[in-house]
């Protein structure tokens, strides 16, 4: 039974520990023992976080890797079991009514995962409609029915080892969707996907799945134009802690009186960002090498004032050797919000 | 539990097991391969030992024919070690594809997978009870005794459901490691030598006979020997059918017990997914 919630989604303090071996130090009999006895230190993947999420509502969870976007995931699909706090999902307790959960939610994975390679499309799908209990000729219509959704029906009697990886990833969406369910849980569903990929994903997420049939969608992601463009609200999570909660356009708002000035350059030498940021004016200063032998270089700055920060900054990186190939002041995205609250960028 | 819903689980894991099963034609070669040497390996070490009469001989003090109690003992060792890689690796084979979470994520019974695994390995293994009966008759001249078809029929479902329990049993604890295929292939020597594969267990010391008879694979070979070979019928079999199911529903029940307690532990530990 459900409870009367108005949240599909709700975790309070949900937490997870996980154990990992430690590395070994000294002599190498030292590191020997410790191979046989090894010593353990805890991570806390997810730590103490609190998310509602509404019917309907498509909720992002950004952050880059390892900051337990995909451990949050598998707790409220109950591949995990926490170690303290709850989530409630559909109006079930992920530990105490682990087989409702199931039964209401989909979840897809990026990545190559997760299918079976040698049978067809249609035939991984039938497999796993029989596993959610829909009979045999309803299963059949409703996989016909997800197969057009995705364009795959010409390709639905091919292995899935001959498929292509946005093909795979398209049927990784609908087997998802065999049961039907209300909630989905999307975990970087546009993984390694090219461009053109990436893109149907997302408007089938958008259009068909949150606008169309009123899905309750959880979508972790580390590209910020993605959560950008498509949660209602997103949730900027870093080293198991939410550290931001608010719609992409109130996060952005939030450091809207922070100047961002973004420069290309080359001939840029490692390390140069520490100096940028130790200049009056500038809050935070971030460097991602493009190519890192020529030393090609995006410089991401926030400053309180920028027209004060431009020209010391210019200066000082001509002065240092680089190159300037482009300078422009630009409106904060995600990635800012996740700079000016960390000091690194997303895909650090 | 909703038998629909149970039939539904076990239909398709069955149908999804022989697909993949006859989809790679190295496991179908393999599956051809393998016996034929096995049983000519057990029946041909005897041979160093004597002649034919001579070994024949010897093992009628036990009350079994030679050839016969060998071609046996292999069917259920054979069967058992199908048995062991298609059941109780079976999760691990989901690791190895890597569909474990997405299987783990639907709302069903893992007992039905297995014994679904179960079944569709026992199809697949049926080629070998057919392929050693026919070489067991044409080359090493088995001589079947039976005078019972029932008790046959019998003999065989039990030993075979014995071994899907002892498969069952061992799903469990192949989903605590990463090292599955390597336990596997460690117990296959120890049940091939305590389950008296090609020798009467009573010529072993009778330390390890203690051992023999904690095996199903040991009640299973003794049913079979005495149906096929003695021509026992269902009056003088039960008592020896018996402690098979017994040991079976020992093996089936701590299975059940040990998979949910590995799957809350690997789902605690964050160790399903980990190949």
């Amino acid at each position: 039974m459900t409870n009367l919630s108005v949240y599909a989604i709700e975790t309070q303090n949900l937490t997870k520990v996980f154990e990992k071996k430690a590395k070994a130090e000294g002599s190498s009999i030292k590191r020997l023992f410790a191979r046989v006895r090894p010593k353990k230190e805890e991570i806390v993947a997810v730590d103490h976080i609190n998310i509602r999420i509404k019917s309907g509502e498509l909720f992002g969870l950004l952050g880059p890797n390892g900051a337990g976007k995909t451990t949050t995931i598998k707790l409220l699909c109950t591949l995990l079991l926490p170690d303290d706090g709850t989530a409630v999902v559909n109006g079930y307790d992920v530990v105490k009514q682990g087989e409702e959960v199931r039964k209401c939610i989909g979840v897809v994975t990026g990545g190559e995962r997760g299918l079976y390679w040698r049978l067809t499309g249609r035939e991984n799908l039938w497999f796993f409609s029989q596993l959610y209990n829909i009979p045999d000729r309803m299963a059949k219509e409703r996989i016909d029915e997800l197969l057009k959704l995705v364009e795959l029906e010409k390709r639905a009697d091919d292995p899935v080892e001959k498929y292509s990886r946005g093909m795979k990833q398209r049927l990784h969406v609908i087997r998802g969707l065999v049961n039907d369910p209300p909630i989905l849980l999307l975990d970087e569903p546009t993984l390694g996907l090219d461009p053109g990929a990436a893109r149907v994903i997302r408007d089938f997420v958008k259009e068909k799945l949150q606008r169309d049939q009123k899905k309750t969608i959880l979508h972790t992601t580390h590209y910020m134009e993605e959560a950008d463009q498509l949660c209602n609200r997103v949730a900027v999570i870093d080293h198991g802690k939410i550290i931001a909660l608010d719609t992409p356009e109130s996060l952005k708002k939030s450091i809207q009186q922070m100047g961002i000035i973004q420069i290309n350059v080359s001939n840029l030498q490692q390390g140069e960002e520490r100096k940028i940021e130790s200049m009056d004016g500038v809050k935070k200063a971030v460097v991602s090498f493009t190519d890192s032998v020529v030393g090609e270089a995006t410089i991401k700055i926030h400053a309180e004032e920028a027209e004060e920060v431009i020209p010391a900054a210019t200066e000082f990186l001509i002065r240092s050797g680089a190159r300037i190939i482009a300078l422009e002041q630009t409106k904060p995205t995600l990635e800012d919000v996740f700079i000016s609250l960390t000091g690194r960028k997303l895909r650090d | 539990m909703s038998l629909a819903k149970e039939w539904r689980t076990f239909t398709a894991v069955f149908i999804r097991n022989i697909k993949l099963f006859t989809a790679y034609k190295a496991w179908i070669i393999a599956t051809i391969i393998w016996p034929i040497p096995l049983l000519a390996l057990n029946i041909y070490t005897y041979s160093a030992l004597g002649t034919p009469d001579d070994v024949s001989q010897a093992f009628t003090q036990y009350g079994y024919p030679f050839a016969g109690s060998i071609v046996v003992g292999t069917i259920v060792y054979l069967l058992y070690n199908r048995l062991l890689w298609g059941t109780g690796i079976s999760i691990q084979r989901e690791r190895w594809m890597g569909t474990i979470e997405v299987l783990f994520l639907t709302p069903t019974n893992k007992m039905t997978i297995l014994l679904a695994s179960g079944v569709s390995s026992l199809v697949e293994a049926s080629w070998w009870i057919a392929c050693i009966f026919f070489l067991g008759g044409a080359i090493f001249g088995l001589q079947p005794n039976i005078n019972s078809v029932p008790a046959v029929a019998i003999s065989i479902v039990s030993t075979m459901a014995a071994l899907i329990a002892v498969g069952v049993f061992f799903a469990g604890f192949f989903v605590l490691t990463r090292a599955a295929d390597q336990l596997a292939s460690g117990l296959q020597a120890p049940i091939r030598f305590f389950s008296g594969v090609a020798f009467p267990v009573g010529a072993l010391p009778q330390m390890f006979q203690y051992v023999s008879y904690l095996i199903p694979v040991t009640y299973g070979i003794l049913v079979l020997r005495k149906a096929v070979l003695q021509g026992a019928n269902m009056a003088s079999l039960w008592l020896d059918l018996l402690p098979l199911y017994i040991v079976a529903a020992i093996f089936m029940i701590a299975g059940y017990a040990t998979l949910r307690i590995v799957e809350r532990r690997a789902k605690k530990k964050g160790t399903l997914y980990l190949i």
